[in-house]
């Protein structure tokens, strides 16, 4: 399997495809897994393929614009890649996708369950849930850094004419960049999970992006990362969109 | 703040060209409704960001309306559908969140609907009289 893989990506710089190809290296701890750049052939060695690869490499691309890349793709990597290509951040004929079976635990019945356990709970309930959630959040802005979505050049949590938010670590400026982040990946979040994984203070941020992920099936009948040709959610609309919010 | 004498603060986002010229209209017919709305006038309502939503939830304003033209009638053709689509995400959102849904409201009223602004003004401002302060908005 593993050599398989290693051939295929000793192929691509054979032919002179790629510049680049992301792939999994063994960490220094001899067990866990880390992202490894592979330049040339010789690299191609380090390669190695396991239930420990858990990183979303497509969050790299951003940092490669311009380059061939050739990336080992799970699941999720192939989703967020999707909608890299559906929001026009890539090239297709500069990418190419070597897709791998994940050796994954088996998925959750309901993949929704902890946001329905949320919604069941009274508006004072939910309030005081993430302000507590919150109010540990440090703004180190992993979250958005970990995110293969979050490409913007200049973030809204960067500016600071307008400054959109409170940049001190209050309760008020937490309160406002977790749900400024939700909000700009609303149909976009492909749900790799990468932001509650690289959250040093174990803030629950799938719950976020998860309701509105449920919210945008139920309303729009949307998925995002689902096809390339589909239009990203919030830049089309259809005439028979709920309406029945507005007065 | 006390409850005594509270009397709601709600910005309005309203686009220039229906519901901003509705509601002068309902100024200029001389129609009452309670001051308690600052209107800040948009290009449209696809204009507003739901940032600026955020941004005034969590500084003082007890709600915040958006007013747009009626579905069809978008000076720019599309304008209002974005807002639409955006805005039933937000505001599933921030219920999700805990904030009183009460607090965020949108509404179509077209440059020739004074009566109906005048009259969504005075409902609105009874709801967010009964949702109370917004006490979401602490120290920075």
């Amino acid at each position: 399997m593993i050599e398989e893989l290693r051939n295929k990506v000793k192929e691509l710089f054979a032919s002179k495809r790629v510049d680049v190809v992301l792939g999994y290296q063994r960490a220094v701890d001899g067990v866990s897994a880390k992202p490894l750049f592979i330049y040339n052939q010789e690299d191609a060695e380090r390669l190695v393929w396991d239930s420990y690869c858990v990183y979303n490499l497509a969050c790299y691309l951003k940092e490669l614009a311009g380059k061939k890349v050739g990336i080992i793709a799970k699941a999720c990597d192939v989703k967020s890649i999707a909608v890299l290509l559906q929001e026009n951040q890539w090239k297709s004929q500069d990418l190419f996708v070597i897709e791998v079976e994940e050796v994954k635990p088996s998925a959750p019945a309901d993949k929704y369950e902890s946001v329905r356990k949320l919604e069941a709970k009274s508006a004072s309930e939910r309030l005081k849930f993430w302000e507590e959630e919150f109010s540990r959040c440090i703004r180190c802005y992993a979250c958005r850094q970990v995110c293969p979505m979050c490409y913007c050049p200049r973030c809204v949590a960067d500016q600071s004419m307008p400054a959109w938010f409170s940049r001190a670590n209050s309760l008020k400026g937490n309160l406002s960049w977790n749900v400024t982040r939700a909000m700009h990946l609303a149909g976009r979040c492909i749900d790799c999970g990468e932001c509650e994984r690289a959250c040093p203070v174990g803030i629950p941020l799938r719950d976020l992006n998860k309701k509105i992920e449920k919210d945008v099936k139920e309303l729009f009948n949307y998925e995002a990362g689902s096809s390339v040709e589909q239009k990203p959610l919030l830049s089309c609309f259809d005439k028979n969109d709920p309406t029945d919010f507005i007065k | 703040m006390t409850k005594e004498g509270w009397e709601p603060n709600i910005i309005g986002f309203l686009c220039n060209w229906c519901s901003y010229a509705g509601a002068d209209l309902a100024g200029t017919s001389r129609m009452e409704y309670p001051p308690n709305i600052k209107i800040i006038r948009v290009p449209c309502s696809g204009r507003v960001n739901p940032l600026f939503v955020l941004k005034c939830l969590m500084n003082g304003a007890d709600g915040v309306l958006i007013s747009g033209c009626h579905i069809g009638d978008c000076h720019y053709s599309e304008g209002n559908f974005h807002a639409r689509r955006r805005f039933a995400v937000l505001k599933r959102f921030l219920e999700y969140l805990g904030l009183d849904p009460r607090r965020f409201q949108m509404s179509w009223v077209s440059a020739s609907e004074g009566d109906k602004w005048s009259k969504l003004i005075k409902e609105l401002v009874e709801e967010i009289k009964t949702a109370g302060p917004n006490e979401v908005t602490g120290d920075d």
